[in-house]
């Protein structure tokens, strides 16, 4: 019997499958990743398709951003289809920029820029990311200076004063009393920072404020610094011993929002841009929570981060490029669709001439009330630079791996002391920056800068 | 029915013993079975609950309901959401085309390549058993690398035929047809059939298939399994997502839908429920499949 | 019974094996050769390939990737297999009793976790491992107050989550072996022995032992062989390797190297490694056999 149902499956599905033939869609195809943009997109996509002939129609396709890393190199290496228009983010453009600049997949987009004037109007560390040997290959699409979220419900009802935290000491100082409510198994309730030796964004964020860096501006690995090995040491005696205040609430997980909801962690670090997946997917949270600066590492040091990072690449192989280059300009460059974007996902735009726009300063509800868009434009000019290289995911993976590997050698031996976890921390990055280099040398696809 | 496990003198009558053995075992085996039924049961409720139960329920939201049960506030939204809004049909009937494609051509090769070597003498034919047996050591993913390149190289990367054309070709199905035909087709009636002037496809297709029903039955069923579940195969070679098979599209679903987990539940379970029915229907043949060339050969 | 060669008799095995050898010939031996070249090559996709020798293999050696995943693929391996094997055959000599009710039913209930794809297992399960609302850690704080409730199966203890569900996979399939095995031990050694007044336990180690002997170490090659290739359950589980590369496994490794680092050549190499690992333990295993047989 099971020959004639797997026959008939067979022949029925095959039948189908012949009929109902691949989706043929007109026009050019624009890929992007991130939810709350492509759902932000398409109203402006919904009418620049009225006013188009077919084939000039843009067809808007959300992927997920490894699925999308793994198409966009396999249309490059493999010539498998790709689209006209994509979205890179910066952990992508490792991969899409490696080699020269003839090996490059997307187009170079120095000269029309230049054209179009845009290079003055952009904020420069927001180029300095889509740059290599002087050429830009992708427009970019936003600043995302970091600030601090933080449950003001919870905060101002125990009667404490943010405005009087200036450095990440005065933070666990002053919020401390946060922490005095113990559950039956005598640990704290709740924990002030979320933080964890797998939250890779927090991580990075927290190096890159403090002055630490994965490589220098010739792409040669630096994860051994005296500053990340300091940055190491505390990011360990914040997440595990007798000093922590952090805990995990892990982002993008139905099980870490829960927990956000029920208030476990106070506070998280907060890109401009996470505000909008945090508005989609926790609403309940709305005027609970408000911004302020990022703690400082040392009193007056730099109050702001950097994450994550969006251009708009014009592939090669793409069709159309002219169009689809006017399309990039609409998108990016137009002050309405650049308010309307923040509204909803709180993202500033890389063009300072639009920050001075009324709508930035509006109160943002989510944010008690809080004008969260000048407080993030606040911070815009102070943005730590980054050098994007190939290997910047690899290392910041062998950064991660070595916070998680100095917690775990503190907890063996039960030494939370400043000295034990710097020098632990000094070994494991040692490890990882060999790693790294190892891992560079053996590479002869790398555009080796000489 | 000595059902004793110890061999004392003094021990309780013969009767009680067997009652207390049985009554263990079957209280091993419940637990086991519920232990194995438990993340279905998990799987199947997640599906149906909305997002605001998710954590506030185990299993089924409690209330005021029936046996205690919320029956109200359970949700085929997210069943729906799948068909009509993310095109999970699609990717149904990707999966049923492809396992059941690849099984029929796959049992027709092995059939026909097993058949070869049990029953014809011929120069060669220890040379190609060596290779069927040296075969079923290759791990595939050693041809994944060097695999994909040719399907490149042939044009056949992000298409249907560079999924199936390959699979077609299972060493291990020979060695099993060979296994079977050797022990159930009698030389006999194949010599007659020549005597009598018919042709060796017809000899084949009237004589030894009917001979080799369950095998056959039982090599389609695990063959239509393996690529239903199959993964890493249009990972690789398929790039457009209508091509896609639900082990592909699943998986995205979590990247892209993370927070939703009813959603993915929904999707798992729409993954495994018509192989499960195959199963259901069909399990004698898929088990007899599965034992044979282990338990005889 | 003989008769003169017909011409169609001669040509009619190779039409017989034509679609498998040809289909073998493109997409199994074909690429099998070109991975020997391959492993010796550095490659950025599949058009920009680069000789480097035996550079590949020599970098594997010092590769602590590479280490990690071979270290973490051999525990598994060994202890899911060392776990499940007893489990298995336990359950079959439970349902081995001829006098069972529901044996049908027991069956399908532990068979049919192995139905389920391992990617689909890897999902569920990384939805039930999570830390303080997964089903397992939420089960076990309700049934053991001790047990913490943020206890970080899939940041720390991936290995033994792992092995878990590979246990609730494949313990059924591997019964079904066992089952099958079980029944056909002659009932008349079980019987002489009962006479003889051997008690269970004596049956169990001098009779049914030794029948199931062959089937047994079927299982185990299976088995290991299986979890030596493992990679779809730890990708789906941990979308990715995991904290620390706690769940890198050979063919994951493999898998990043080929497709997402798109380094074609590295990848082949590491399919050799795997592959000599593999035909080692198949060699291991006739070599018990025959010392077995011969003893």
């Amino acid at each position: 019997m099971g020959i004639w149902i797997i026959g008939l499956i067979a022949i029925i599905s095959t039948v189908l499958v012949f009929f109902l033939p691949r989706p043929q869609t007109q026009g050019k195809s624009f890929w992007t990743f991130a939810k709350p943009l492509y759902e932000n997109y398409q109203p402006v996509v919904t009418r620049w398709n009225e006013t188009r002939p077919p084939e000039e129609r843009i067809n808007m396709v959300h992927l997920q951003l490894q699925a999308l890393e793994r198409r966009l190199m396999s249309s490059f290496l493999s010539g498998t289809p790709g689209p006209d228009l994509v979205e890179v983010e910066r952990a992508t453009a490792g991969q899409a920029f490696r080699g020269g600049p003839q090996d490059i997949g997307l187009s170079d987009l120095t000269e029309r820029i230049r054209k179009e004037g845009l290079l003055e109007r952009i904020n420069p560390p927001s180029l300095a990311l889509w740059t290599r040997q002087g050429r830009i290959y992708g427009l970019p699409h936003d600043v995302h200076p970091v600030l601090l979220a933080y449950r003001a419900d919870i905060v101002e009802a125990a009667g404490i004063d943010v405005s009087e935290i200036e450095t990440w000491e005065d933070f666990s100082r002053i919020m401390a009393p946060l922490m005095a409510d113990r559950d039956d198994q005598g640990r704290p309730k709740r924990y002030l920072l979320n933080l964890w030796e797998t939250n890779t964004l927090a991580i990075e964020v927290l190096l890159l404020q403090a002055g630490g860096s994965l490589f220098n501006s010739d792409e040669q690995p630096t994860l051994d610094s005296d500053r990340n090995v300091h940055v190491v040491a505390t990011l360990v005696s914040w997440i595990a011993g007798p000093a922590r205040i952090a805990a995990d609430a892990p982002e993008y997980t139905a099980s870490g929002n829960s927990l956000k909801l029920q208030g476990f962690v106070i506070a998280s670090v907060m890109p401009d841009w996470l505000g909008g997946f945090w508005k989609g997917d926790m609403p309940s949270l709305s005027g609970k929570l408000k911004l302020m600066p990022l703690p400082a590492w040392e009193k007056g040091g730099l109050r702001t981060s950097v994450a994550g990072g969006t251009m708009l690449g014009l592939p090669k192989a793409g069709r159309n490029p002219d169009l689809a280059w006017e399309f990039a300009i609409h998108l990016y460059f137009n002050p309405d669709v650049a308010v309307a974007f923040y509204g909803k996902t709180g993202i500033i735009p890389p063009i300072p001439e639009f920050w001075s726009l009324p709508a930035f300063n509006a109160p943002d509800p989510y944010f008690s009330g809080q004008p969260a868009g000048q407080l993030f434009i606040q911070q815009a000019p102070y943005v730590p630079a980054r050098i994007n290289s190939p290997y910047y995911n690899f290392s910041l993976a062998c950064l991660t791996n070595a916070v998680g590997a100095v917690k775990q050698r503190a907890l063996d031996e039960n030494n939370f002391s400043s000295d034990f976890l710097s020098k632990t921390a000094a070994q494991e990055l040692a490890k990882a920056q060999a790693h790294v280099r190892r891992q560079m040398e053996r590479d002869l696809f790398v555009d080796k800068k000489e | 029915m000595n059902n004793s496990f110890n061999s004392t003198t003094s021990s309780p009558s013969p009767s009680a013993r067997r009652l207390l053995s049985h009554t263990l075992i079957h209280s091993v085996l419940i637990l086991a079975a519920i232990i194995t039924l438990i993340p279905f049961a998990w799987l199947l409720a997640s599906s149906i609950k909305t997002s605001a139960d998710f954590f506030t329920s185990v299993f089924l939201p409690t209330g005021t309901g029936w046996g205690g049960i919320a029956w109200d506030r359970l949700t085929l939204g997210h069943y729906e959401r799948l068909f009509l809004e993310l095109g999970i049909a699609r990717n149904l009937l990707n999966s049923f085309f492809i396992s059941s494609v690849t099984a029929l051509g796959a049992t027709l090769a092995a059939s026909m390549g097993g058949y070869a070597l049990a029953k014809f003498r011929f120069t060669g034919s220890s040379i190609v058993t060596s290779i069927v047996l040296a075969a079923l050591i290759i791990p595939a993913p050693l041809l994944l690398a060097p695999g994909y390149l040719f399907i490149y190289q042939l044009g056949l990367l992000d298409s249907y035929t560079g999924l199936l054309l390959p699979a077609m070709a299972p060493a291990f199905g020979v060695y099993l047809f060979r296994q079977a035909i050797w022990n159930s087709v009698p030389d006999e009636i194949l010599e007659s059939a020549r005597i009598d002037g018919a042709g060796e496809f017809r000899i084949f297709f009237t004589l030894v298939v009917p001979l080799m029903r369950p095998m056959i039955g039982a090599f389609l069923l695990i063959t239509f399994l393996g690529m239903w579940n199959n993964f890493i195969g249009p990972q690789v070679i398929f790039q457009s997502p209508e091509l896609f098979p639900l082990s592909v599209s699943i998986n995205q679903l979590k990247g892209v839908y993370s927070q939703d987990y009813g959603l993915i539940m929904a999707g798992t379970v729409i993954s495994i429920a018509p192989v499960l029915c195959l199963f259901l229907l069909l399990q004698r043949e898929f088990i007899s499949g599965l034992t044979a060339g282990a338990v005889k050969g | 019974m003989k008769l003169c060669a017909t011409s169609s008799v001669k040509a009619a095995p190779w039409l017989f094996l034509a679609p498998f050898l040809l289909i073998f010939g493109a997409f199994t031996a074909w690429p099998l050769a070109r991975s020997l070249i391959l492993a010796c090559q550095q490659t950025f996709g599949p058009t920009n390939t680069v000789f480097v020798g035996l550079d590949n293999f020599r970098f594997l050696l010092t590769d602590p990737l590479f280490w990690t995943a071979l270290q973490n693929t051999f525990v598994y391996a060994l202890s899911s297999v060392t776990l499940q094997l007893p489990l298995a055959l336990g359950l079959a000599l439970l349902l081995n009793r001829p006098s069972l009710r529901g044996r049908t039913l027991y069956r399908l209930i532990f068979f049919s976790p192995s139905l389920v794809g391992l990617v689909f297992a890897g999902i569920i399960f990384s939805i039930i491992f999570e830390k303080r609302t997964g089903l397992v850690n939420v089960g076990l704080h309700r049934l053991f107050p001790v047990f913490d409730l943020d206890f970080p199966w899939l940041q720390n203890y991936v290995m033994p989550a792992l092995i878990l569900a590979s246990l609730w996979m494949y313990v059924g399939f591997n019964m079904i072996y066992f089952l099958a095995a079980l029944q056909n031990v002659p009932r008349e050694l079980e019987e002489a022995a009962m006479i003889d007044g051997a008690n269970a336990w004596h049956r169990f180690r001098h009779i049914i032992l030794p029948e199931i002997k062959p089937v047994t170490s079927f299982v185990v090659l299976l088995s290991l062989i299986g979890s030596f290739q493992l990679f779809e359950l730890p990708w789906a589980l941990l979308s990715g390797p995991g904290p620390e590369n706690r769940g890198l496994t050979i063919v994951m490794y493999l898998y990043q190297t080929g497709f997402l680092t798109n380094d074609l050549g590295y990848a082949s190499a590491i399919g050799w490694v795997l592959a000599v690992i593999l035909f080692t333990l198949a060699l291991t295993q006739q070599w018990f056999n025959r010392k077995e047989t011969r003893s």
